[in-house]
This record gives C-alpha cells, structure tokens and sequence, in this order.
C-alpha cells in the first residue's frame, strides 16, 4: 500500500474520529442544556404558580382550578401538590405522544424531565410543596432538529475538510510520487533526473541522494558506449580508406543470408588490384595509397544506387561489394564500367599488364551459407584474375537453388495454414550456461499441412515472395494471445516480429486492439524480438511500438547485433530485455569490446545471448568472456 | 490578651467534643482580614451558641435573635455595592452589618446548628406595612400547622405571626426542604440559595 493510501486512511479515520467526538460532546450538551431548561422553566412556574397559589388561602378547589388553568395552558408532564406529610392534594398529569421524532430517537436518547419544586404558603403557614415537570416532546423535537442540524453541518465540514486535507497530502507527497518513479525507473534501468528539488528536506535529500546514483550509472553508461563505439571502429574499419573490414563482412554478412529476408538475393563482386608491389615502387607509397582511397570512392559511388548495398576491404588489395537486388547483367555492366573507369585511375607510369583490377561477380542466394558465399566470390576472383587481357570481369554462375516445391504449391499450403488456423509454434531454449536454468522460450512460426510440419526457415521465403509473410505474423500473434499453448503458462517467451511486418501500416492497428483484448490476461510473459538494425533506427514508428508494448508489460529484445561502429544511446532509450548476437560475433570481438559491451549492457540491466551456439565447445570461450546465456543447438546437448 | 486566650483554652477544653459553629481557622482569618472587634464578636457568638446547646428552643429563639439583632442593618449597595445579596451568617458578623435576608440567613443557620429542625423555620417574604416595603423574617413553626414564631431584625421580641399586624405574609421560602427536590432532579434549588451554600462550605468572610 502507498504512504498516500495509508496516511489518506489514517487522515479520513482522524477526522471521523474527530468530527464523531466533537458531534458527540456538541449533542451531549444540547441534550444537558435542553434538560437543564426543562428544569428552568419547571423551577419558574413553581415559583410562580405557587405565589399564586397562596393567594388561594388553602382552598383546595381553588387552588386546583389555578393548577388546572396553568397545566391546560402550558406544555407540562406533571403538576403536583403535596401536603407537609407528603400526601398529594392535588395532581395532573399528561400521557402525551412523542410525534415528529424517529422512535429509534426516543428509544436511544433518554430525556427524563427533572422535577422542580417550589414552597406553598397559605397566610403565614406553609402548606405544601408543588412539583412541576415539563413536558418532554417539545425536548425531544428541539434536540432531534439539533442533532439533524449537527449532522448536516458536520458532514459537510467533514467532507470539505477531507476534500482540503487529500489536496494538501497530494500536494506534500508530490514529491514522493516523482521519487516513487525516479526508484522505479531505476529498477527499471531507466535514467531519469529530478531537475525540481523537493520542497521538504528530507525528499530534496534523497532526491538529491538518487540523482547522483542515476548520473553516476549514466556516465558508466555513456563512458562504456563511447569506447564500445571506438573499439568498434578499430575492429570493424580499415584506417586507411574508412571502409569495413572482413571481420565486419563476416558478421554481417547474416543478415542478408537468412531465411526471412526481405531482399532474397544480389550480387557479391570481389574487386583486387594485381601488381601492389610494382606500383609501391613505381610511384611509392604515399601515390599508391591515394589510389586505393580513390578506388574506394568509386567503389562507394557504384554501391549507393543499392539499398543496403555494402563496401569492404577485405584484406591490402581486395575489397567486396554486395550489392542486394542487383542482377548479373547488372552486376557485369557495372563491373565493366569501373574496369574502364579504373584505367583513369591507374597510372600511365604503371604497366597494365602487371598492375590492374579484376572483377569476381558472383550472385548469391539468401538461403546460403556466409561460407558458400565467400567461397564463391573467392573463386569468382581467382577466375578473373586468370583473364589474361583488359576487361578482366568474371562471373561465376549460380549453382540453381530450385525449391522442391513450387510457388502455387506454397501458397496452397500457407493458405490452408491461415484458413484453418494451423499455426504452430516451436519452442527453443534460452539456457543460462553457469546455472543451467531456463532463461526465456524463444517461439518460432510453424505451418502445419494436413500431413506435415514446416518451420519458419521452410516456408517463410516463399511466403515472403508470395507477399504472405505479413498475413502469417499477423495471424500468429493473433494464435499467441488468444490461445496460447498451455505449457507455456507462467514462463517467459520470446516471438520474432519482422521489420517487413512492423513497417505495415494495419500492423499497429491490428496489434493494439489484440493486445487491448488479450495481453492484460496473458498467462506468461511475453518479449518482442526486432532486429538491431531496426532498433538502431530508433524510428518514430519503432517509439510507437515501443509505448504500445510498455503498455501492455510487453519487452524488446534484439537480435542480429554485430556491435556496428555506432552511437549505442539508443539502448539507454530503448531498454531491450537482451541483446542476441550470433556466437562467431561473441568470439570475434577482442575482450576489450565485450567488456565495454557488458558494461553498457550492464549499467541498464540488458542481458548478453549468444545465439547459434551449435558447438560444446564454444562454451568455455563464452564463459569467460562472461557470456552465460545460449541459444542454439548446444542448448539440447545441455539440457 | 491572656485573658483572651484563657477563654479559649476553657472553651476548647469545655467543648473539646462537640463541633464548634465557627472553626479557630476561621477566626483567625477573620482577625487578620478584619480586626479584633470582628475577631471578638466571632469569639463571643461562638460562646453565645455553645450555651445554648442544651436549652429549650424558646430561649434558643431568643437568644439567637437577640444576638443578632445586634448587628448594624446596612443596605447591599452600601454594604457590597450590590443590588441583593445574600451573605455567609460570618460575613454578616464580621462586616457587623446586613439587611434583612441576612439577619434571616446568619439567624436560620444558628438555629439549625443549635438542632433546630431546619423543615420547622422558612425563609419569609412580608409586607411591613409599618416601612411600607418588602421584608423577610424567619418564621419558625411547632408544628406544620401552628401559628408560627416571627423572628425579625426590627423587633426585639420573638412574637407569634397574629401579633406581627405590621406584616403581611406573601411567600415561605425553605432551600433545605426544596434541595432534597432540586438533589433528586441533580439541579439547583434556585441561584440564590445555591450560591449561599457554596459561599459558606467555602467558609467566606
């Protein structure tokens, strides 16, 4: 429970307990001083009626008629009149209802009317004393209207002071609100600053106490990024010409050789220059560096003309271009182009026989191996270099990747998959190396037929080239929150969400209204996985995403992150539960930059996972690199 | 001044069991506040009572009007600046001055000391056609129907109501015989005689 529920009790039962005793002590005394002035006004007309009474001389039917006049006239209970020796003379008395007042009033608030007395005289003789007692309905009517009257005004008092005293704790405990969030935004790895100090003290102390915490894990934060960026500039860059590196070609090479992705192929070019040594001794060395910086240019300029087009150096005379979505006529005009281009470039000092460029063009396939693709761009240079004259461009034909089963085949089956709602889902592991738990369910989209399974790396390119992938998500996170498999009740998981499927402008849509239905009820927990490239972004869209799922307590996680030589804020902003990297990433690093990596990952609680971990024996390498969580195939031998 | 003090060594030893009206606290309070007249007529009043414990209630009657009848009459306003007030029985004595009620008052509560029964005496308001305005006597009654006795500060003599022409009768007032009524109901018998008792419980001079 909040300080604010609790003193708000605490503050309402004060107050009621105030107000009931003050309306308490208020009504006892106006019960005190109605029966007090039921006594003054018995006292008053003994006194009164018993002056008259002596005018009477001791007659008795005198005196009777007087008593008579009086009780008739007035409001009394009794009027008596008894002799020295205590026998009544004469007495009246009144049976008379309690109208206009509640019984439970009557029966609760006892109201006895006191008696007053006054001497009787006749000549200089005392005769007697009358009694005389006031009638109590008028008591019990006046002290009801006064407790009626009492209790409006209280609970009116009571109300307006409590409305006062909730916007006086709201405005005292303000403080202690931000403080609240400024704690939960640091469990929550969040960096947020207090700028406003507190009024009260001891709030402005902690607040003050607190800032300085969340600042210093902010500049480790920020300290960290800012050496993980620089290690990955000297990892991933060649410092002569500014372009990547064959370590940078090897991580990132995945990305466009997965089976979900969007682009399924382009044209890999190996581009060499024969003849360094000849050139560092004809023209010397500052020259020949000059021209590979403007062979880099040019490289750079053909590239642009591709999205997600790629230019690395892969070693002192290599370099590569990918270039996604490029065809093989494409890809040998444009290497003829730069062949003849490259003429300009060389020397008329040089001898073109011994110094020159050769082209390897090869068109890859995204359901290859980075292995097969390298290789293959290898030999595609290898056969160019073996060209013994100008225009020494090679292409190195595509073995065919002909699928077994045809386009309309496909559709066939994803149609019946979407029709009858035979989305499946295959579970993987997330295992903690070093203490052998389960750290989270990754979930994989699987199509079942009427006769088999197909999992994700099956279906999922020609669903793309189908134009159905989107169509697939969609209904399978549909599938997730309004059925979820049973045994994952209580355990957390993890879905992939393609970029393809985000930028689809029905997907937030279609998303909020599922999450609005389902995920408040959802019975495990769920994280997001986007790819790091759309992560780094940090898009609008991506923010919009974002806040729909905090909304829900639904987490990002990340997946092919190759450490790019970039600003890592985007974390600081994004908070994803784990960072996945494929393990050769992990192993590639130096230690330098997997220290700065967990560092920052750390300072804002990110966990590290190693993805594809096929091997045992990549473990040891992990573990001491501190890398404790796996995902892959090892998981199965583990577990 | 030895004498003094012999005096009150008798009347301690005499009277060393019975309860005396006025305390030696109280006379010495009266002696400081006032003077050693006042201290005096504190000394022989108490004399005065303790002789007539075992006389007869005529001669209590007497002795006890007679006694006070002494005391100067001065009116409230001249002598509390007030329009009406009842004083203590030892206020009156002190000051040696008092108007009617207060003879009445200094006079009933002798008497009742003195084992009178305080259901025979009242408080009673007259007509002194003689002065022609309001007066108060204390009557005292053998019986609840017998003629009563009239005590009054303007006359020496304690005579019977039938020989007081002079006076009219309009009210008998008792606060005893109405506090047992008023204790009953735990209210006051009326303001004046409730501020009466508490003036003398607080033993004020």
């Amino acid at each position: 429970m909040t300080l604010f529920k609790q003193l708000s009790i605490l503050v309402t039962l004060l107050l009621l307990s105030i107000f009931a005793t003050v309306l308490g002590v208020n009504f006892q005394n106006s019960a005190k001083s109605v029966q007090d002035q039921l006594y003054t006004d018995a006292k008053n007309t003994a006194t009164s009626l018993s002056l008259s009474l002596a005018s009477a001389n001791g007659n008795i039917s005198m005196i009777s008629t007087m008593i008579n006049a009086n009780f008739d006239n007035g409001t009394y209970q009794s009027i008596s009149l008894v002799d020295m020796n205590g026998q009544v003379l004469y007495e009246r008395h009144s049976e008379r209802k309690i109208a206009d007042v509640p019984k439970w009033f009557v029966k609760y608030i006892p109201i006895k009317a006191p008696i007053a007395a006054a001497n009787v005289s006749a000549g200089w003789n005392p005769i007697g004393l009358l009694n005389v007692q006031c009638d109590t309905a008028t008591a019990y009517l006046h002290l009801y209207t006064i407790l009626y009257s009492l209790t409006i005004s209280f609970s009116v008092i009571f109300i307006i002071s409590l409305i006062l005293l909730y916007i006086l704790l709201i405005m005292l405990l303000k403080p202690l609100k931000n403080i609240r969030l400024q704690a939960e935004a640091i469990s929550n790895n969040k960096f947020i600053i207090q700028e406003k100090l507190p009024y009260t003290q001891d709030f402005k102390e902690v607040v003050q106490v607190m800032n300085i915490m969340v600042k210093k894990v902010e500049d480790i934060f920020n300290h960290a990024n800012e050496t993980l960026r620089h290690q990955s500039e000297l990892l991933y860059k060649d410092e002569a010409t500014g372009l990547y590196n064959k370590k940078y070609l090897l991580n990132k090479l995945p990305e466009y050789l997965k089976v979900d992705a969007q682009i399924p192929d382009g044209i890999c070019m190996m581009i060499a220059l024969s003849g360094g040594a000849e050139a560092n001794q004809a023209l010397g060395r500052e020259l020949v560096d000059k021209l590979y910086v403007d062979i880099t240019t040019m490289l750079r300029r053909q590239a642009k003309d591709f999205n997600n087009s790629l230019v690395v150096r892969m070693n002192g005379t290599e370099f590569f271009l990918l270039l996604p979505e490029c065809s093989e006529e494409n890809a040998l005009s444009l290497a003829n182009y730069m062949d003849h281009g490259s003429t300009i470039l060389l020397s008329k000092d040089l001898d073109e026989k011994v110094t020159f460029l050769s082209f390897g063009v090869y068109k890859y396939h995204h359901t290859q191996s980075v292995k097969q693709v390298i290789s293959a761009s290898d030999y595609a240079l290898a056969q160019a270099k073996l060209i013994p004259h100008k225009e020494r461009v090679y292409l190195h034909k595509t073995v065919s990747n002909d699928e077994i089963m045809g386009k309309e085949e496909w559709r066939k089956l994803i149609k019946f998959a979407l029709d009858h709602n035979t989305i499946h889902f295959d579970t993987y592991k997330v295992l903690n190396i070093k203490s052998g738990e389960l750290v989270h369910n990754v979930l994989s989209i699987a199509l079942l037929s009427e006769s088999q399974k197909y999992s994700y790396g099956h279906f999922i390119a020609p669903a793309i080239s189908l134009g159905l992938d989107i169509e697939i998500h969609k209904k399978a996170v549909e599938k997730l929150l309004k059925e979820p498999p049973f045994e994952l009740k209580g355990t957390i998981c993890s879905l992939r969400l393609s970029e393809h499927y985000l930028d689809n402008p029905a997907t937030y849509n279609e998303l909020k209204s599922l999450f609005e239905k389902y995920a408040k009820n959802l019975s495990f927990k769920l994280i997001i996985e986007l790819p790091d490239i759309v992560l780094a972004k940090n898009s609008k869209q991506l923010q919009v995403f974002k806040e729909l799922f905090e909304n829900y307590n639904i987490q990002i996680g990340i997946f092919e992150f190759i450490g790019e030589p970039r600003d890592y804020n985007y974390l600081k902003e994004l908070r994803p539960a784990y960072i996945k990297a494929e393990v050769n990433y992990f192993l590639s690093q130096t230690s330098e930059n997997i220290s700065s990596l967990q560092v920052a990952a750390n300072s804002i609680g990110i966990d590290l996972i190693a993805t594809s971990v096929m091997e045992l024996e990549a473990l040891g390498t992990l573990k001491a690199r501190k890398i404790n969580m796996i995902q892959g195939r090892a998981t199965e031998m583990l577990g | 001044m030895i004498l003094k003090y012999i005096i009150l060594f008798l009347l301690a030893l005499t009277f060393a069991n019975a309860e005396a009206y006025v305390s030696q606290d109280m006379i010495n309070n009266v002696a400081k506040k006032y003077n050693k007249f006042a201290e005096n007529r504190f000394i022989n009043m108490e004399h005065k009572l303790e002789g007539l414990q075992d006389k007869t209630t005529i001669i209590k009657l007497n002795t006890v009007n007679t006694f006070f009848n002494q005391v100067n009459y001065k009116s409230d306003m001249e002598n509390y600046n007030m329009a009406d007030y009842w004083a203590t029985p030892w206020e009156f004595l002190a000051r040696d001055a008092g108007d009617c009620e207060d003879y009445v008052i200094a006079k009933y509560f002798a008497l009742k000391y003195l084992g009178i029964d305080p259901k025979q005496m009242y408080f009673t308001y007259v007509k002194s056609t003689q002065f022609k305005e309001a007066h108060m006597v204390l009557t005292y009654f053998e019986t609840p129907t017998s003629e009563p006795l009239v005590l009054d500060n303007n006359n020496r003599f304690v005579l019977p109501a039938s020989k007081r022409v002079d006076l009219t009768p309009v009210y008998n007032f008792n606060g005893d015989v109405l506090s047992a009524s008023a204790k009953k109901a735990n209210q006051k018998t009326t303001q004046k005689w409730d501020d009466l008792i508490l003036n003398i419980k607080k033993g004020k001079i």
